[in-house]
């Protein structure tokens, strides 16, 4: 019975990993930026629905759109203010920009509101849980895990369906001469990192709910969401839900089984196995 | 693909390097600072603190941050109000009435970079150092400062290893996880005695590092030792990553387990993750003991409301004996004004590494580094902030008057429940089922 309980609990981890790690497919699985500053993105994204639900008694759920169109801006300015400057420098370039911008974020976040653990304890979500059975599983996370169906599913019918979605796969492919075919790359770059912004937004009010908020506390699943995007394949949207999957189950299960101090040794051999035998990961293109 | 994982792997070892700071070089006689007879004469005396200011434990950092100001505050004000030595007139008497300046380092949780900043300090010319709450980061600072000659005056990190290694610079305030896991089974005994406790299953959870392994290596000596041939039983440990994103595995390992009592060596963030997956899961302990940790900080309560009750832990301070201890109040009450929040047990700890070491160059009268831990070594220190009121160190540096005693959350308050003596409430056992509050 224990081991239904680990598998349902490695199961909804994953479909958070993979909530962080939709928006990071857009930015570093097809645009091929490195963006170290997801994870404080994400943390945005927290503290935007911790204090619209102190300040203005807005639930995280309600305060989704309002997380969203936010993150979606910091993505277009991120990319007007820094990457936009870079984009044409060796790759290091953009990296090590976004890290610096990363540990202004942090930074700016330990100002601005102190290093303390925030909690949301009293949205609609918080403390309820489902009993399957004797398996528990709680509201909070079957939200977040359906939200991260549906973005994959909405991210994917963009990219592929849309003709914004179209230039953006065009101007990843090659950039000069989608410049020829009379796209316009800048903004096809400024809608990436807007939508990437968008979709760790939405990740962020969501995660709200049953994970603390603090300067840091975006760094330790943006550093997972790097290898579940790695590990589902570069430039495939649906990669980075299987990879978040197939970490979620695996540091569950291999944590119960082998020792809760190696789990996340065991998800990056896994991934290094991988890698081996698909270089381009399980997905990729 | 095979560009995008260099480009990863390039900026990783970028990041990790700046992180790890540079490869730190050995004390040469040149540079190790010179051991002055100062002049009483000197305008400033700088110690160095060492604290996690940023990265995951940042929280906690700065709270401790803020209680040794409020210890450089009554060194340099005059404070008559505050009986305690070093508080009546300005600065330090026997150096001139020189003032206490701290100089404030970041190690950020990392180890190493605890080590390159004391190496930093000590270079920029401080008399001692205090710090680092995390015994991972204690250790090799500690260890700088012993290559030196430097006084390490350590609050609250509570890894019986740190006093075991013969450092001759080092010293501890708070009780060790050895003594705290004798107190831990001593006080399980007058649960089971007084209280019908029927406890005798034991469980470990606990973060994979210096901390963490050390509170589980105490508990299975004490068993093997001791309170095995009492009644009790260790039934198992569940160690976690330093880093962890979420703890469900760990907690399910811990509901098979089926203890009667869970001792916790955890960080605020990891144990307010434990106590709501115990929630979720129902999983009630008859007791859940913490190692000092993130149970003392006084945001667990904040955070958690009364799904933070019934939980107990060593701590040095509890806002329900203030009543009783006029000094601690004055302390108290000079640290909310900075923080909004009550003292805590690490950061009364830290205050008292912060008044100890003043005390020590006051009672040397120079900057000497042989001669402070001479002080600090021959001197019984008063500390009426403490319920023992007393500081003073054995040969391997540990304070043997324990200030600890035993709390539990009641109602989101810290009561003090034992030693009978000392509490200031009856303790709740067993564990109330999660519905029932």
């Amino acid at each position: 019975m224990i081991v239904g309980q680990i598998i349902a609990n490695g199961i909804l981890m994953g479909f958070i990993y993979t909530l962080v790690a939709v928006g990071l497919t857009l930015t570093w699985g097809v645009m091929d930026i490195i963006n170290f500053a997801h994870g404080e993105f994400l943390m945005i994204g927290m503290y935007t629905a911790f204090w619209m639900f102190t300040i203005f008694a807005i639930d995280p759920l309600a305060a989704l759109p309002i997380c969203i169109v936010l993150l979606f801006i910091l993505g277009v300015l991120t990319y007007a203010g820094i990457i936009k400057r870079v984009i044409n420098a060796p790759g290091l370039t953009a990296l090590l920009a976004t890290f610096g911008f990363s540990m202004f974020l942090k930074n700016l976040a330990q100002f601005l509101w102190t290093p303390n653990f925030r909690y949301i304890n009293e949205s609609a979500v918080s403390g309820k849980t489902i009993e399957l059975g004797n398996i528990v599983i709680g509201v909070p996370q079957i939200v977040a895990a359906a939200a991260s169906i549906i973005l994959t599913i909405a991210v994917m019918a963009f990219m592929d369906r849309t003709k914004t979605g179209k230039a953006i796969q065009a101007t990843a492919l090659n950039k000069n001469t989608a410049l020829l075919m009379g796209i316009n790359t800048k903004k096809m770059y400024a809608i990436t990192f807007g939508l990437s912004g968008a979709c760790v937004g939405a990740a962020g009010a969501l995660m709200s709910t049953f994970f603390p908020i603090y300067p840091a506390s975006g760094a330790l699943y943006s550093i997972i969401a790097f290898v579940a995007v790695a590990l589902g394949g570069f430039g495939n949207i649906k990669g980075a839900l299987f990879g978040g999957l197939i970490i979620g189950l695996t540091e569950a299960l291999g944590g119960y089984f082998l020792g809760t101090q190696f789990k996340y040794a065991i998800v990056f051999l896994i991934y290094l196995i991988v890698i081996q035998v698909r270089p381009k990961g399980l997905f990729g293109w | 693909m095979r560009s995008k994982l260099v480009l990863l792997l390039a900026g990783i070892m970028l990041v990790t390097s700046i992180f790890a700071g540079c490869t730190p070089k050995e004390p040469t006689a040149a540079e190790t600072p010179e051991a002055s007879d100062a002049p009483k004469t000197v305008e400033t005396v700088k110690i160095g603190a060492i604290l996690p200011l940023t990265g995951g434990a940042a929280a906690t950092g700065v709270k401790l941050q803020a209680a040794m100001e409020v210890a450089q505050e009554i060194i340099n004000g005059e404070h008559p109000e505050i009986a305690i030595p070093l508080a009546k007139e300005a600065g330090l008497p026997n150096l001139g009435n020189a003032k206490l300046e701290i100089v404030f380092a970041d190690h950020q949780g990392n180890p190493e970079m605890a080590k390159s900043e004391a190496e930093r300090l000590i270079e920029e010319g401080v008399a001692g150092l205090v710090g680092s709450y995390q015994s991972s980061a204690t250790k090799p600072a500690s260890q700088a400062a012993e290559q030196y000659g430097v006084p390490f005056v350590a609050g609250s990190s509570s890894s019986a290893a740190l006093t075991e290694r013969g450092l001759q610079y080092f010293v501890r305030i708070a009780p060790n996880d050895d003594m705290e896991t004798a107190m831990f089974f001593d006080y399980l005994m007058y649960l089971n005695e007084n209280f019908n406790g029927g406890i005798k299953k034991v469980a470990v959870a606990y973060i994979d590092n210096e901390f963490g392994v050390h509170a589980k290596d105490m508990v299975e000596k004490w068993v093997k030792e001791k309170y095995g041939a009492l009644g009790f039983e260790l039934v198992g440990t569940v160690p976690y990553a330093v880093d962890v994103t979420n703890v469900d595995t760990e907690v399910q390992q811990i509901k098979s387990l089926n203890a009667d009592a869970i001792f916790h060596a955890s960080y605020i963030a990891d144990i307010t993750m434990f106590v709501n997956k115990y929630k979720e899961f129902k999983i009630t302990p008859k007791a859940v003991m913490n190692y000092c940790g993130g149970f003392q900080d006084t945001q667990f309560v904040v955070n958690l409301g009364n799904d933070g009750d019934y939980f107990a832990g060593g701590a040095a301070f509890s806002a329900e004996k203030l009543g009783g201890m006029p000094e601690l109040a004055e302390i108290n009450k000079l640290y909310k004004a900075k923080t909004n929040a009550d003292l805590d047990g690490p950061a009364l700890e830290e205050f008292a590494s912060v008044m100890v070491l003043a005390e020590a160059i006051n009672i040397a009268g120079k900057l000497d580094g042989d001669a402070i831990m001479d002080a600090i070594r021959n001197t019984s220190f008063d500390a009426p902030y403490f319920a023992t009121g007393k500081i003073k160190f054995n040969e391997k540096g540990q304070n043997e008057v324990p200030a600890s005693y035993i709390v539990q959350t009641q109602d989101k308050k810290y009561q003090a429940v034992y030693p009978k003596d000392t509490a200031t409430a009856d303790p709740i056992v067993p564990f109330p089922d999660w519905s029932q509050r």
